[in-house]
């Protein structure tokens, strides 16, 4: 009957309207997702390098670091605000589910849409980043772009899914609290500013940051971005970034199925 | 003619939280619906009607039961029956980003219309629900009205084969109301199957061909809004606000003419005064009688009037209360 077809139909033109309403708010969302890392950029990779304040390696370190998190920030977002609308009074995610599409389908175009958020936020923010550091020294930063693109589909899914699954566990009015409590120490400890290989320094406690999703995203870019400087192993970094990509996805959709299917 | 849908059994039970008990919502509907029917649900706010419609459009899992839309069963396979069925929701949640007119061809194009046709399809249903002008606004500036009516036009965009409507004129001004309900005649003269839930008498008693009336999650009666209120005892309604310091239903219930009566309660009751409900047959001197019995109980008669039973007189027969609160 074509059942199949119809719910691609439907996937793909759902797909089409959020991209269609996110280029409309491009500006927005824009400075949402790059007001930070341009500005620790040009603090720590710009005035406080030309002070001697920090050491030249630490701008290298940092832009994968960043790239990271502006992919998380944007990843989430890109999920959560419109998660927010669609869940209010009005329930606006019901014309969704009335579209011949499974709720699972419905989920996954969410995480797809945010995914799409998430890398083409990244992908802007390393060029920013190299503009705004070109004038200084000692920065090594050389994408290998056959590598990077890939990567940052994937951690740009790994933030969508994530989005989804905290989005639609988290009533609207503690998402304050939300980005205080979780996505801030995530950032912190996620492997931003430090690359993971060097915490053997702190012994097995280095294990533990392992349980932080950002920390595979981080290295990936790293692996991408930064050759020159030492990442954790491709193997255990696609692996956990594609292990937490399919836990947040499954727990997403679980969690929205709740939410929208009373 | 066949029926469209078929309702049999169904349960829904909201499970309920640690500081709250789970909820009975529905506890056994069955109905069938024709092709080509204009279908009503008629109950209290809390009855169980919209979880009913919410069982039907598959976005909520009923407990027990089974729903069959056009020969698909709704929980094997959602998909297919939500290309079958529209539904205009009592929230109106139109999508807020997009325009009026967008908001009508991204609909279609969830349901795979090819492109020319979602155009000269948004182009007519915005002519018909008379909205061409505001095609390129957002539809949260458009007054509740026009809202309704694209909320309309949006779920008429894939060519639906039943559409359910959740209180549609809930918050509707009187002149948007009756727009609204000559736009639903009209569909359902082109041969569109509707079904409607309200807590509005006059307007399922309008509109309606079959009413299922429904409280507590049970259906109460289901019948032709004329036979509903033909099955009502006697025929005449009279409706008595009384003050007495004994019981006086009791005495008025063994005068000849009088078939049954029921105590109402009433927000509007003061004073205690009590509004009692005669089903009377109207035979010679039955005023006269009623106006003795309360005289001979001491009572004061406030208030009297006799009429035609209507639809909401079924209801409070059934239900034993106002229906709105």
């Amino acid at each position: 009957m074509g059942g199949e077809n119809l719910t691609m139909t439907a996937f793909l033109a759902l797909l089409r309207r959020d991209l269609k309403v996110a280029s409309r708010n491009a500006l927005p969302l824009l400075m949402a997702t790059l007001t930070q890392p341009i500005l620790v950029v040009l603090v720590f990779g710009n005035i406080l390098p030309r002070l001697h304040l920090v050491a030249d390696e630490f701008r290298t370190v940092m832009v994968p670091g960043l790239m990271s998190i502006t992919m998380l920030m944007a990843g989430v977002q890109g999920v959560l605000m419109p998660l927010t609308i669609d869940l209010s009074g009005s329930r606006e995610v019901d014309e969704r589910l009335l579209a011949p599409i499974s709720v699972l389908g419905v989920a996954i175009e969410k995480v797809v849409a945010g995914a799409i958020h998430a890398a083409v936020a990244g992908l802007i923010a390393l060029p920013a980043m190299m503009f705004l550091m070109h004038q200084t020294t000692g920065v090594e930063v050389h994408p290998r772009w056959a590598a990077l693109l890939p990567l940052v589909v994937l951690c740009g899914l790994l933030s969508a899914a994530f989005g989804l699954t905290i989005g639609s566990r988290v009533q609207p009015r503690f998402s304050g609290l939300l980005f205080a409590v979780i996505l801030g120490p995530m950032m912190l400890f996620g492997c931003a500013y430090y690359p993971w290989t060097g915490l053997a320094v702190i012994g097995p406690l280095q294990y533990i940051f392992l349980l932080n999703p950002l920390v595979f995203m981080s290295e990936s870019m790293r692996l991408a971005v930064t050759p020159d400087v030492a990442h954790m192993p491709a193997p255990l970094l696609l692996a956990g970034a594609v292990g937490f990509a399919a836990l947040f996805t499954l727990l997403g959709a679980r969690s929205f199925e709740k939410r929208t299917i009373l | 003619m066949s029926a469209i849908l078929a309702v049999e059994g169904l349960v829904k039970t909201y499970p309920g939280t640690r500081k709250t008990p789970p909820v009975e919502a529905v506890r056994g509907v069955s109905f069938d619906v024709a092709q080509g029917e204009f279908f009503g649900l008629l109950g209290p706010n809390g009855a169980g009607k919209s979880t009913t419609l919410g069982c039907i459009t598959t976005l909520v899992r009923p407990t027990a039961g089974r729903v069959v839309v056009d020969g698909i069963d709704v929980i094997r396979r959602p998909s297919e029956v939500k290309r079958r069925i529209a539904v205009v929701p009592q929230m109106r949640n139109l999508d807020r980003d997009l325009t009026v007119r967008e908001v009508l061809t991204f609909h279609a194009a969830y349901f795979g219309l090819p492109k020319a046709e979602r155009e000269s399809r948004a182009d007519r249903l915005l002519a018909e629900m008379q909205l061409t002008e505001k095609a390129g606004v957002k539809p949260l500036t458009l007054s509740g009205g026009l809202q309704q009516r694209l909320l309309i036009a949006r779920a008429l965009m894939h060519d639906p084969k039943v559409l359910l409507l959740d209180e549609p004129t809930i918050g509707l001004d009187p002149q948007a109301r009756r727009l609204l309900w000559e736009t639903l005649r009209r569909l359902h003269e082109g041969g569109l199957t509707l079904i409607m839930t309200t807590h509005y008498m006059e307007e399922a008693d309008r509109l309606c061909q079959r009413l299922a009336i429904i409280d507590h999650g049970k259906i109460l009666q289901l019948d032709t809004p004329a036979a509903l209120k033909k099955a009502l005892p006697g025929g005449r309604i009279l409706d008595l606000w009384v003050r007495s310091p004994e019981p006086i239903a009791p005495r008025l219930e063994t005068l000849p003419g009088v078939l049954r009566v029921e105590k109402v309660t009433s927000s509007g009751q003061e004073d205690g005064f009590e509004r009692l409900r005669l089903f009377v047959d109207p035979k010679d001197g039955l005023l006269d009688r009623v106006l003795q019995a309360v005289q001979s109980a001491a009572g004061d008669l406030d208030h009297v009037s006799l009429t035609q039973p209507s639809l909401e007189d079924v209801y409070i027969h059934l239900t034993g209360k106002e229906l709105r609160e």
